[in-house]
This record gives C-alpha cells, structure tokens and sequence, in this order.
C-alpha cells in the first residue's frame, strides 16, 4: 500500500491548528525552515469548568448561601506549544478565571516560557526555562485550575489557598530543571528564581487593601525536588519557596513594609491500580515588617490533609479528605487573636471533611460533585466575605461541576 | 440462624470480589501480544523500562541522536493501549493520562500524537522519522522495526 496517502485518522491528542497560530508564533517558525516542519508539532488544547458552589452559612465564590447559590466559579483556559527545534519548547497559556470576589475573568496569561532542553539522553535531562512559569507547589499546583488534573473541585485549601492564590502561582524569571532516571526511579528538581505574581488578594486577605499603598513582588525563589518509584506508585516531594514583596506607602501611613512568605510543603502518594492515597504537609512563615501602622507581625502556619480516592465502574472515582490548616502555631484555636480584638477565634482556623464523587463518561467531560463540612473559616475568601464577623464557625457546602477539555 | 447469616455473609463476600474481578476484567480484553515498533531509520533497536516511560510519559523529547521523539498512541479507552501500558511501561492508563495532562496544561511539554486505529499506528510510524507506536503482533510488518525489551 502507498505510505505517502495522507492519513486522516492522525491528529495530536489536542488539536493541531496550523491557521491559528498566534501571531508570537510566526517568527519563530519563518527563521526554522530549515527544519522538516516545526508546524507539525503545533498544538492547541483548552479546557472549561463551570460550578455551582451552595453554602448554608459564609460565601465561597459568590453569594453562595443565598437561595439557589452561585454560579460564580468558571474556568477557562486555551494553550499553544511548538517545538520549533528538537531541544526548543515554545509554551504559553492564556486563563480567564471568575471566582466570585476573588477572581473577575479577565483573561491572564497563565504561563509563557522558552523551554531549552540543553541535555537529554537516556540517564538525564536538564534544561532551563525562561519566562512566567507555573511554580512547582506540592503536587497539584502547577495544573490547579484544570479540573481534570485535580482529584476534587476545591484543591484542599489548606495548602492551594484559593484566597491568596497569586502568592504561589506563577513568577516571571529563569527556571532550572533537572531530571535523573534511576533504576525504576526518577528524581526530578527544579529551581526558579523570579519575580512572584502579588496581586490585590494578598493586600485584601491582610487588611491593608483599604490603605493607599501596594505590594511591589521582590526577587523570589521556589524549589522542588520529587522521586517518582515505579512508574509513579509512589511518590514523594519536598517544596520549598521564598516569596518577597516590599509594600509602596505614598504617604506616611501604614508607611513603607515588607511581607515576606516562605512555605515548605512535604507531599507524599501511593498509587494502586484502583485506589491512591495522597497526605502533604506544609509549613508556612508569613512576617510583615517594618510598617509604621503596626508592629511586626510573624508567624507559623501549619496546614495538612489526608486523603483517599477510589476508582470504580472504570469511569467513577470517589473521595474522602480531612484537611486541617491553622494560621498561626501559637495560637491554634485563635483564642488570643480573638482576646486581642482582631476577628473571631474561628477565623484562625479551618478543619474540612470533603466527599467527592468524579464521573467522567468520556475522556474530553467530567461531571463532579462535592460535600464539604468545615469547622473555621481561615481559608474562607476575604473577598465573598467582608465583614468576619458575619462568618459562621461551622458550615456546609455542595459542589457541582462540568468540565471539558480538548 | 447463624449458618444463614454465614451464608449470607459469604454471598456478600462473592459479589464483592466478582464485582473487583469484573471491573479489573472490564478494563480490556486481553489483547494479543504488543509490540513496540518504530520508524525503521530509528538507530536503535532495543529500549529498557525506564527510557520507554520517559519517552511515552513525555519527558525524554530526544532519542539518543538528537533526532526528535514523535510518540504515537492509540486512544486512552484502547484495549490495547492498555495492554501495553500495563506490559510494558507496569503502569496505569489513567495515571499515564493524568501525567499528560500535567504536562500540557503546565507548558511543560506536549501531548502525544494519537491515532484511531492499529493500521494508523503502523502506517505512520512507517513514514514518521523518530515516531514511536505499538500494536498487536498481527500487525507487524516490515515496513516497521520491532523493538525488543533491553
């Protein structure tokens, strides 16, 4: 038979969209004509989440506990990647994201890097990657906003805090990466150094978003190493990250400061064929210095979960969590927050019980549904929620959610 | 009384584990033997476990002479695609899914070609300098290279 027909059953497991090719694009690909066709390796993929969120008491992305609750969490990302050489990874992710107060949808870009593969043979690769890169936060933050990488609809919020989440997110810089394959292991490490993304959130989640100042992201770094056993049925990770900001008074008040956050997270994973249990830990050190307003202020938190989620029926899987997190160490029940004057003792902590359920009928559509009961509010937006001392200590909430991807 | 709670004890116990066989059964029928195949200009005609992973869990994006690594699959849902995941790479199609996945929507790497049927797999792999695919044995021919277990 002709080797040469064209065969129409081919296509990247995305879509390959030649036409569209974004406009950064085209130069890259007019200089590599030299090569068989860098065009070939083109590929676009996307993906789109919609939920309801329905609480009895508190507001999670929206007005969740009015009657009927919110729709106000959607997602909805697009990426391009080319490999204009063999060793050349061109990569870049537009995300709109709505999440009541927290997030309005306007579209950001997620990532965009320049990834230069300098070595790679059979026992390792390095490389380096040069733009805003997701940074490498536990297991799951480097995908958080893609449901079908996710095991629930919330991450547990202990560790992916969704109120503050532009602290971890991404940052804009030089990314190292190291890959060593072992005798059925491989060690992986990356190291990046860059600018942190500190939006609005971080000034509204520490009170100071009602002050004329802003946040200025500092030189930051974030690093992880991870050891994959046996083709990933275990797992095991250690994170570690500085985030620095210097916060811009025009005036004398709060005057000039600097927050400085510096999280460690311990992730562990084992994987059968039919279930995985997943348990990380984190510590985290948040200081706030040098303010006239106020007097420096540091502190521990401490954040943990363990979960456990089955697969059945091929297409079901179902979950249970606990996820504890606590804001300061010291003060685990919040009891001396609370003598201070500062807010209710349960805004200093949180502890949640999550049951999920995860039905994907088709590999590009899941359907998912969830039950939180949580004891504390010290992940609960700010933002949905303004006044703590309108927040209940304890609280139910559904989940329900439709994604797709391609 | 207690020989009947036994009993049904023991039926429960049956439909528990029938049903963890079903669904293990379900999860493809057993298919003929996978073969790995190449393009023939591939300089290389054995590859071990560990390099077979990276390259299908899209991490190794070069083979050894620099040459570009064009990684063909069948469908996730694939009897045989999860025959050979399971053969030879003893891992699990969704896990090898979920680490695509990772690797597309962090820009970290891209996804693998996929291909509808065993007859796509063979004809493109045949013409794709550096591709990489599997199929069943009575597919084979010599349009192709076999690739033995290191």
């Amino acid at each position: 038979m002709s080797a040469s027909k064209p065969l129409p059953g081919i296509r990247s497991v995305g879509c390959r969209l030649g036409l569209l090719a974004p406009s950064l694009l085209v130069p890259l690909l007019l200089v590599s004509t030299a090569q068989a066709s860098p065009l070939d390796t083109f590929q676009v993929h996307g993906f789109l989440s919609q939920a309801l969120v329905i609480t009895d008491d508190n507001n999670m992305f929206g007005d969740s506990s009015d009657s009927g609750g919110s729709w106000d969490y959607t997602e909805l990302g697009i990426n391009a990647s080319i490999r204009p050489t063999e060793n050349l990874l061109l990569a870049a992710q537009a995300l709109s994201r709505r999440a009541g107060e927290v997030d309005n949808g306007s579209v950001e870009l997620d990532y965009g890097i320049v990834d230069w593969q300098m070595l790679s043979d059979r026992d390792r690769t390095f490389g380096i990657q040069v733009g805003r890169f997701k940074n490498p936060f536990g297991f799951y933050n480097q995908t958080r906003d893609v449901a079908f990488t996710r095991p629930s609809i919330l991450l547990p919020q202990s560790i992916y805090f969704d109120r503050t989440r532009s602290l971890g997110l991404s940052a804009d810089g030089v990314s190292l990466y190291h890959e060593e394959r072992i005798d059925n292991g491989v060690i992986h490490a990356q190291l990046g150094v860059g600018q942190a993304q500190v939006d609005d959130d971080v000034e509204e989640v520490l009170g100071l978003d009602v002050l004329p100042g802003s946040f200025d992201a500092d030189t930051s770094a974030v690093g992880q190493v991870r050891y994959e056993h046996d083709g990933g049925r275990m797992v095991f990770a250690v994170s570690a990250a500085s985030v620095k900001a210097d916060y811009d008074s025009p005036g004398a008040f709060p005057g000039d400061g600097k927050l400085d956050f510096q999280p460690w997270i311990f992730s562990a994973q084992y994987n059968a064929e039919l279930w995985s249990l997943t348990a990380e830990y984190a510590l985290r050190d948040v200081s706030l210095t040098g303010f006239d307003a106020f007097e420096d202020n540091e502190n521990q938190g401490e954040s943990w979960y363990v979960q456990y989620r089955r697969r059945f029926l091929d297409d079901w899987r179902w979950l249970v969590r606990y996820d504890s997190l606590v804001n300061d160490r010291d003060d685990r029940n919040g009891t001396d927050y609370e003598r201070e004057g500062r807010g209710p003792a349960h805004s200093q902590y949180a502890n949640d019980w999550t049951f999920g359920l995860q039905w994907q009928p088709h590999s590009r559509v899941m359907l998912a549904g969830e039950y939180h009961y949580v004891d504390g509010t010290a992940w609960l937006p700010v933002q949905d929620n303004p006044d703590p001392e309108d927040t209940e200590r304890r609280w139910n909430m559904w989940l329900f959610q439709l994604s797709l991807r391609f | 009384m207690r020989r009947l709670s036994l009993r049904l004890l023991f039926c429960i116990w049956t439909v528990l584990i029938s049903g963890g066989l079903a669904s293990t059964a379900a999860w493809g029928k057993t298919a003929d033997e996978v073969v790995v195949i190449s393009h023939p200009g591939l300089a290389l005609n054995e590859l071990d476990r560990d390099t077979l992973r990276a390259i299908f869990a899209m991490r190794l994006r070069t083979w050894p002479s620099g040459q570009g690594a064009e990684v063909y699959v069948l469908a996730s849902d694939d009897p045989v695609h999860a025959t050979f995941v399971k053969e030879w790479l003893s891992v699990y199609p969704h896990q090898l899914q979920l680490a695509w996945d990772r690797i597309v929507f962090s820009g970290t790497g891209q996804a693998p070609h996929r291909v509808r049927s065993q007859q796509d797999m063979i004809d493109t792999v045949a013409t794709t300098p550096g591709a990489i695919g599997y199929i069943e044995r009575e597919y084979l021919d010599e349009r192709v290279q076999a690739i033995a277990r290191d």
